[in-house]
Formats: structure tokens, C-alpha cells, sequence
């Protein structure tokens, strides 16, 4: 009996004792610092495997001091809403995180959760980025997201269907542009991919933003969408759907607007430089003869180019001064040219921090010519109007397209979704 | 005339058998075409999204277990289905037997208010639910999903599990009580047994649920060891780039549980609709 009483209290003082131990701290070592970095730069995107490589180089590195954990989020949408019902409820969703800055998650500001980066950063810091980059992202004097991945949103033009109707070069102007497209309408080739699905009606959504930029400036969205120059952007845009696209632009989605133009069912195409990252892309035998431009002249705005904040960095704001000096610390590296380098030379992906580099690949190297090649830049309508209002953009134009709505009650329907 | 009514009831009978041909055919074509697809290349399937292979992507497949890493997403999955059908079906048969078999004041209010959850959109619980889950310390893990799982379908559980034990004749637990069943006997050995049906039919409803819920496994967790198939299939999208044929080929290694479950059950789930249904 004496000999079990002894055995429990033994066990009891092992115990306490181990369970006393755990809460101790040897003072000669410093705790790791583990940041979670929701990451979209994961699966199936190309930039993946560079991100991946430069964290685990980062970690390598600062092995017992910081650790930097890559939680993937997969879906976009999902991960966007997952952002908004953190935030909602009181919580950031993760250390690091990206978001897409528009007039919709610009609302995110509003929130001290977020790390105003104008506190943490010095000018050598601040120099390394395209400085319009980063007056776009500061809103109200407060830096509360980096800008990190950039994109122009040019047309494309499959050269090998424009030389089967006698065209040797890009259009210069609207009217060679029309004719072109009649001389391939002619030929029994669609000449545009556009499209009125999805949540952004994504690709007519680039074309409507360049004639609106063409015909009411870099300034436009500043405008009432009931303004003259949105109203005939949309005329021309009805057109571009109505005579010289596919027959199912009406409700077609991203997937079948760029399936067409890589099936060479169609000759020009616009999205953004990602898109010539496709394997799919580069199997097909127009590959090489792809030009990517600007919009022909179409009104008083010239050589100007449609340009969007694809991704912006966001951290949580801390009172752990170690933890904020290891996200600082992070994102320096994760900023700097080499990193940055890095992961343009795999993704073909642009950047807002400046570096020397220039892909190899003809067609990712030309919008790298046609970005610097443009006088001026201006967002395209979700960049600078946000989802909602694009969303309303999208059910519209539809309606448009199939003649139920005017040009003039297609901007004011939108219009009404524009919070002023 | 005996020839005319023979012709007449033949065509009528060839007519018949089109019609639930052709009726089969929708209902199979979406499977089909995904099984199809998920042998192609991306290529095939933007320029022609109803072709045949040229050659067998069997490399799709592969792709998707290792690239999605399936096998532990896939375990996850069975994990949190099997125990959130458990747990909604342990809680649920209890609560639906004190709503159909005892009688007490606020019953009926009581019922409604735990059937009304089916009128609620689960996104209308998101935040709240997101808070309970981090300030709980459950964040990321896979009691998270339980738990939430288990609750969302609590409301269809008790509607279904409750209307089938109300079809159960009074006189047997009349008689089990005369030969000195108590309460929980009265529960374990007569009421629990006879609503088999009831509650496999809610048990159905909840795993299905489980197996393809996306938005609270994306909302509740953060990395491989917690997250679900689901959001396995979600890694061949990017924000901007889409690999359907890889994407497809993981969407019909996702759907094989619930097909040999369905193939297994669907007896007693039919069964258990039908008779909840009619007797209800």
C-alpha cells in the first residue's frame, strides 16, 4: 500500500515538474518567430514554384529565428471572401496576405489590423518600387498594402490570320481596324474573342476600358458613367459583340473568349501577361507570330496602355515588435530585385519593383516594350471601379448586346452601382 | 383490330423506352463527358470541348494525386465525414425522439425553431462561425469541420429523423413499457432500431454535405493537414490560369466515395425518403 502511495506521488511530482519546465524559457535561446503567409502564388500558378524556392531559402536562412509558413489558397474567390469575413470578424486572415487593391477592398484601410507599412518603411525601401505603384496603393496617407504583382491588359493579335487577309501590321487607327476585322468577317474568321459571362465579362471588360480611356481620357472613371465618353464605348463595344465576335459571345465565359482565340478561331484576343505563360498557349502554331499593342487610335487619348495593381501585400499590424521586425524583415526579401527577379523569370509575371529584368521569350518581352512604350496609364474599369460595379457591368452587357437596353441606359444602369 | 391494338401498344412501349433513353442520357452525359474530359489535354478541351482523347492523358490522373496531394485530402474527408455523420446522427436521433415520442409544453415551438435552420443560408453563418472556431483554438484543424458540419445539418436531421419516428405506432412502445422498458430502453431498443431508415436518409444528407462542402473548409482551415478534397480540386485554379483536364481528372477520383456510398445505401435511402415522406 505504502509502496503504491509512493509510485503516485512520484508520478505527480514528475509531472508537475514537466508540466512547471514547459512554461520556463532558457534565456541564452530566442523563440522562432512563425509567419503565416496566406499565400495565392500556389497549385497551378505559375509563379508557384519560384515563391515556394524562396521562402524555403528565406527559412534556410533564418533557421531558428523566423519561419515563414506558406498556408495555399487555392480558389481566388474563395480565399477573397475568406479575407472579408476575417476582417469582418476582427481578425486578419493570416501575417501575410495579398489582396487585389480596388475601390471594394480599399474598405480594408478602414481597418487597424492592417500594418501601415509609411510606419516601417525606410527610403531605400520605398525607392526600390515604381512610384506610382506605390502613390496607387497609399490611400489617405496610410500605406496598408505593398504593391507587389502589376499587369497590362493589351490586345492581342494573331499576325498569321491577319496576313491571310492581306494585313502585314497591327491596326493604327479605329477605321484600319474595322476594315481589318471586315476582311477577316470575309475570310469566315471571327475577328475578336469577347464575351459577357463570368462575374467581370473579362475580356470585352478590357476593350470596353481602353475606348473609354481612348475617348474620355486616363481620367475617365473620375466621370458619372452616364458621361458621353462611356456612352459611346459602349456603342462600340455593342458592335465589337454584335458583328465582329463569335456568335456565342453572349454569356460565353473567360475559358471559351480565350478557347476560341487559341483554337485560331479568332484573331485578336486582350488579356493580361499571364496568359503568355500557357503551355497550351505556346503549342500552338501562331505562337510566335502573336503581337501584342495597344488599342488603334480610337479618340483623343493616344498611346496610352491599360494597366492594373494585380496583387498588393498586406500584413497584420502587431505589437510584438519582434514579430513586426521578422514581417518587415520577409517582406524586404521578398521585394528585393533578386527575389523579384526570380520570380518573373519563371512566371513571366510584372512587378511594381524595379528591375533590370526582361524575359526571353518574345512574347512575354513584348509587353514589357509595350509598358514602357506607353505615354500614360490608366486602370481598367474593375481596377478602378471596383466588383460590384463591374458585376453590374458584366449583367448588362448582355442585355446591350442583344439590343433590350440602349448605350444610354446601359451606363445608367451601371452607373446606379458606382458609390459616390 | 387485335393487330392494330398489338402495333399501337408496341410503338407506345418503343415510345416509352425513348423517352426514358433519352432521359437517361441527360442524366448520365455531364459524368460522362467529365469522364472523357479528364482524359484530354487543355488544349482539346478549350478549342473542342466535346471531342474524344487523340491519346489518353492517363498523366492527368497521376497529376492529381500528387500535385493536389488527394490521398491525404481524400482521408481527411472520409475522417471528417464519418464523424460529423456521426456525431449529427448520435444528437440528432436523440433530440428527434423527444420531438416525436414525448409530450411536453413548447414542443411544437421547439421543433420549429430547430427545423427553421433550413430556411438559413450557411454563408449567413460565416462570421460567427469563423470567430467561435479561431477564439476556441480550433482554428485549422480538422474538429473544426466536425463540429460545424455536424450543427449545419442538424435541421434537415431532426425534420427527417423526427417525421419518420412520428410514423412509429404508439401500441409498441405501449407494450415495451407494459414489459417494464424505461426511458432510454424505450429509445435504444424499439424507437432507435425501427427509424434505421429515418436516420440513414439524414446521415446520407449530412455526409454528402460533408464530402462537398467547399466555402467553411476554405473559411476554417490553412493548410494541407486539415483541409478537405474539396479545395484538393480547387489547386488547378489559379487567379488566372485553369488546368481543367487536371481539375477533372481529380473531380472523378473525388466522386468514387460517393457513388460506392450511394451504390451501398441507396435501398435505405430511398426507402427512408419515401417513407419519412408519406408517413410524416
Amino acid at each position: 500500500m505504502k509502496g503504491k502511495r509512493f509510485v503516485v506521488m512520484a508520478l505527480v511530482l514528475l509531472i508537475m515538474v514537466g508540466l512547471g519546465a514547459q512554461g520556463q524559457k532558457d534565456p541564452g535561446v530566442a523563440k522562432e518567430v512563425e509567419l503565416r503567409w496566406a499565400s495565392i502564388w500556389v497549385g497551378n500558378d505559375s509563379k508557384a514554384p519560384a515563391v515556394e524556392e524562396l521562402v524555403a531559402a528565406y527559412n534556410a536562412k533564418n533557421e531558428g529565428r523566423i519561419k515563414v509558413v506558406i498556408e495555399p489558397q487555392p480558389d481566388y474567390n474563395a480565399y477573397e471572401q475568406k479575407v472579408r469575413t476575417s476582417l469582418a470578424a476582427g481578425q486578419v486572415p493570416a501575417d501575410i496576405f495579398t489582396i487585389k487593391l480596388n475601390p471594394t477592398t480599399a474598405t480594408f484601410y478602414q481597418s487597424n489590423l492592417l500594418m501601415d507599412f509609411n510606419k516601417v518603411m525606410d527610403g531605400a525601401w520605398k525607392a526600390t518600387f515604381d512610384a506610382p505603384s506605390l502613390a496607387q496603393s497609399e490611400i489617405d496617407g496610410v500605406l496598408r498594402s505593398l504593391p507587389m504583382e502589376t499587369a497590362i491588359l493589351p490586345l492581342w493579335f494573331n499576325m498569321d490570320l491577319l496576313k491571310k487577309v492581306g494585313v502585314n501590321e497591327v491596326p493604327k487607327t479605329l477605321d484600319d481596324m474595322f476594315a481589318t476585322f471586315d476582311k477577316l468577317k470575309a475570310a469566315g474568321i471571327a475577328p475578336t474573342s469577347q464575351m459577357t459571362g463570368d462575374t467581370n465579362a473579362w475580356t470585352s471588360m478590357i476593350w470596353f476600358s481602353h475606348f473609354a480611356v481612348a475617348l474620355g481620357g486616363p481620367n475617365v472613371w473620375d466621370k458619372p458613367f452616364t458621361d458621353k465618353a462611356f456612352v459611346e464605348a459602349a456603342k462600340l463595344i455593342k458592335r465589337m459583340i454584335t458583328e465582329y465576335s463569335t456568335s456565342d459571345a453572349v454569356g460565353l465565359g473567360a475559358g471559351g473568349s480565350g478557347g476560341h482565340f487559341l483554337a485560331g478561331r479568332t484573331a485578336v484576343f486582350s488579356n493580361g501577361p499571364w496568359y503568355a505563360g500557357r503551355a497550351d498557349l505556346a503549342a500552338t502554331p501562331f505562337y510566335d507570330s502573336i503581337r501584342i499593342a495597344g488599342l488603334p487610335d480610337a479618340g483623343p487619348t493616344k498611346d496610352f496602355m491599360i494597366s492594373r495593381l494585380q496583387a498588393n501585400i498586406c500584413a497584420a499590424a502587431t505589437k510584438d515588435k519582434a514579430r513586426e521586425e521578422a514581417i518587415v524583415d520577409f517582406l524586404k526579401f521578398l521585394t528585393s530585385k533578386d527575389s523579384i527577379t526570380k520570380i518573373a523569370e519563371t512566371s513571366g509575371a510584372m512587378f511594381a519593383i524595379k528591375t533590370d529584368f526582361r524575359p526571353t521569350v518574345d512574347l512575354k518581352r513584348q509587353f514589357f516594350i509595350v509598358a514602357e512604350g506607353a505615354k500614360a496609364t490608366a486602370s481598367d474599369l474593375e481596377a478602378a471601379l471596383g466588383a460590384e460595379v463591374t458585376l453590374e457591368f458584366a449583367q448588362q452587357l448582355g442585355a446591350l448586346a442583344l439590343g433590350r437596353i440602349s448605350a444610354e441606359e446601359f451606363c445608367a444602369l451601371v452607373d446606379r452601382k458606382i458609390e459616390r | 383490330m387485335e393487330k392494330r391494338k398489338t402495333i399501337l401498344s408496341g410503338t407506345l412501349h418503343l415510345l416509352k423506352w425513348i423517352l426514358l433513353l433519352f432521359l437517361l442520357s441527360l442524366a448520365l452525359l455531364p459524368i460522362v463527358w467529365l469522364m472523357i474530359s479528364s482524359l484530354r489535354t487543355n488544349l482539346e478541351l478549350q478549342t473542342s470541348p466535346f471531342g474524344w482523347p487523340r491519346q489518353f492523358q492517363w498523366v492527368n490522373y497521376s497529376k492529381a494525386l500528387h500535385m493536389a496531394s488527394l490521398p491525404r485530402l481524400l482521408l481527411n474527408s472520409v475522417t471528417v465525414a464519418a464523424l460529423a455523420v456521426l456525431i449529427n446522427t448520435l444528437a440528432t436521433s436523440m433530440a428527434s425522439f423527444i420531438l416525436a415520442r414525448e409530450f411536453f409544453k413548447g414542443r411544437d415551438v421547439l421543433y420549429t425553431i430547430f427545423t427553421a435552420g433550413v430556411l438559413i443560408p450557411v454563408i449567413s453563418f460565416m462570421v460567427p462561425y469563423f470567430s467561435l472556431i479561431t477564439k476556441s483554438g480550433l482554428y485549422n484543424t480538422l474538429t473544426a469541420l466536425v463540429l460545424v458540419y455536424a450543427s449545419v445539418n442538424i435541421p434537415v436531421s431532426i425534420f427527417l429523423v423526427t417525421a419518420f419516428m412520428k410514423s412509429i405506432p404508439k401500441e409498441l412502445e405501449e407494450a415495451a413499457i407494459i414489459d417494464g422498458c424505461g426511458f432510454f430502453k424505450r429509445f435504444s431498443t424499439i424507437i432507435l432500431p425501427l427509424s434505421r431508415s429515418g436516420i440513414v436518409t439524414a446521415a446520407t444528407f449530412c455526409f454528402i454535405y460533408s464530402w462537398n462542402e467547399f466555402v467553411m473548409a476554405m473559411l476554417l482551415t490553412s493548410s494541407i493537414e486539415s483541409r478537405t478534397v474539396q479545395l484538393g480540386i480547387k489547386f488547378f485554379t489559379s487567379q488566372f490560369i485553369t488546368d481543367y483536364a487536371g481539375m477533372y481528372a481529380a473531380v472523378v477520383i473525388t466522386i468514387i466515395p460517393s457513388v460506392v456510398g450511394y451504390v451501398l445505401l441507396h435501398n435505405k435511402i430511398i426507402g427512408g425518403l419515401t417513407a419519412g415522406g408519406v408517413k410524416g
